[in-house]
């Protein structure tokens, strides 16, 4: 005769076989998190995901001069979401620069949107470590939340339609950086 | 989606100031439940032992968040510290919560007090979850999959499945088992155990909707805690059974 425990280590038995059948049938296919299923009709809107048009913004520069998103249309922008305090985004920032002046002259731009720090505190760490690209002051976060930077750096290629071509969270490596903007940059308006 | 609440010069983050309104209401409710169950002396080991509780599933929530990123946060330790509300994870709260909230209650030699605090904790837990799944809900975090649904969400464009709603629903519907077997008056444990099973059920079923769950060997992570939460329960209750004669 059966006993409870019996039919109590059968079920035991039964969910783990059936629920581990589950976990493996549903796993997520590489690489689904940075290009999703888009179809034709949605990716008209704007959305920091590949594919999409560049969610639009206006920040102060640190030299007070406003730079609005749109007005970069037929450049390929680079926006990287960052911080001094972030490890990771100073470790990156010397290979943004040498893409920078690597690829300006063909229609390449960074703009290093910070989050939320003192301007002088971002003007003293650019003049340090020489770079010339333009930062942009995020003071609220605002533009951090609408591209949703849970993760810093965050950083997105926009191609010069003013489309989302590639999203990296997290620190990029230099190949990674001009290996993309090489792409873009060959691209015509 | 509303990831900003203004209220005046203030910008919130939607789902961060949902993650801080869900602490306080179930730290709130797990001693209003605790002195109900136990009285004074229970509402005391509760409110002695919340703040252990919670910071051990802070620790759990970021420390697990952190290794199954381990790309990133290998490179900058740093980011474990980092004052980062979107980078916790749900099993690691509720693991470190529950051993620092038991190891809390064994330093004290207060631990025979243990299954009756957890089920307070079960039935203020829901509520809590309730909340925070509205703030992933407002925030467009725990992104669903492309859905062709009457009740899909527009998120970037796209109908996707809202699981921060899934999220939702299955809290309160956990709740409201969970009172119903309440009133049962069960062992001590028995909500907890029940709250394992429903729980371990909700990740198993609603992480597989999700297209940013953490992953490690090609799996998500979540949905393997919650099959060992529902084995658990299931071996918690075999060990209950009496063997026939």
């Amino acid at each position: 005769m059966i006993s409870f425990r019996t039919i109590w280590d059968l079920a035991l038995v039964a969910t783990l076989l059936l629920g581990s059948a589950f976990i493996w049938m549903t796993r997520p296919t590489p690489g689904a998190v940075t290009t999703p299923f888009v179809p034709e009709s949605a990716a008209a809107q704007p959305a920091p995901l590949v594919g999409h048009p560049a969610p639009e913004f206006t920040l102060p520069a640190v030299d007070g001069t406003q730079v609005a998103l749109s007005d970069l249309r037929g450049q390929v922008v680079l926006i990287n979401l960052w911080a001094t305090w972030c490890p990771p985004c100073r470790a990156e920032m010397p290979a943004i620069q040498q893409a920078y002046e690597r690829f300006r002259d063909r229609g390449f731009i960074v703009l290093a949107v910070n989050q939320q720090e003192d301007s002088a505190n971002i003007v003293k760490y650019m003049n340090d470590q020489r770079l010339t690209f333009p930062a942009l002051l995020d003071s609220d976060a605002r533009v951090g939340a609408v591209y949703q930077a849970r993760v810093l750096p965050s950083s997105f290629f926009v191609d010069r339609r003013g489309i989302i071509r590639a999203v990296y969270r997290g620190p990029m490596s230099r190949g990674m950086i001009e290996g993309t903007i090489e792409q873009l940059v060959a691209e015509t308006p | 989606m509303y990831p900003i609440i203004e209220l005046g010069p203030l910008n919130l983050g939607s789902g961060a100031l949902l993650l801080v309104i869900a602490v306080f209401a179930g730290h709130a409710r797990f001693e209003r439940v605790a002195r109900q169950h136990g009285g004074e002396t229970l509402e005391r080991h509760a409110s002695r032992c919340a703040p252990f509780a919670l910071a051990g599933a802070a620790i759990g929530a970021r420390l697990w968040y952190g290794l199954f990123n381990w790309d990133m946060y290998s490179q900058s330790p740093g980011l474990f510290l980092a004052l980062r509300l979107g980078d916790l994870a749900w099993p690691g709260a509720l693991i470190g919560g529950a051993l620092s909230g038991y190891a809390y209650l064994r330093l004290r030699r207060t631990d025979g007090a243990a299954a009756l605090l957890a089920d307070a904790a079960v039935l203020a837990l829901p509520l809590a979850q309730a909340i925070a799944s509205l703030g992933l809900l407002l925030s467009g975090e725990a992104l669903g999959a492309p859905a062709n649904l009457p009740w899909a969400v527009p998120l970037f464009g796209v109908l996707r499945h809202p699981v921060a709603l899934y999220y939702l629903l299955a809290a309160l519907a956990t709740w409201g088992t969970l009172a119903w077997v309440a009133r049962l008056s069960p062992q001590p444990g028995t909500l907890a155990i029940v709250y394992l099973a429903l729980q371990g059920s909700a990740l198993l079923l609603l992480e597989a909707l999700r297209v940013d769950a953490l992953v490690a060997g090609g799996v998500r992570i979540a949905q393997v805690v919650g099959l060992a939460m529902i084995l658990i329960a299931l071996w918690w209750k075999r060990t209950q059974t009496v063997p026939i004669q």
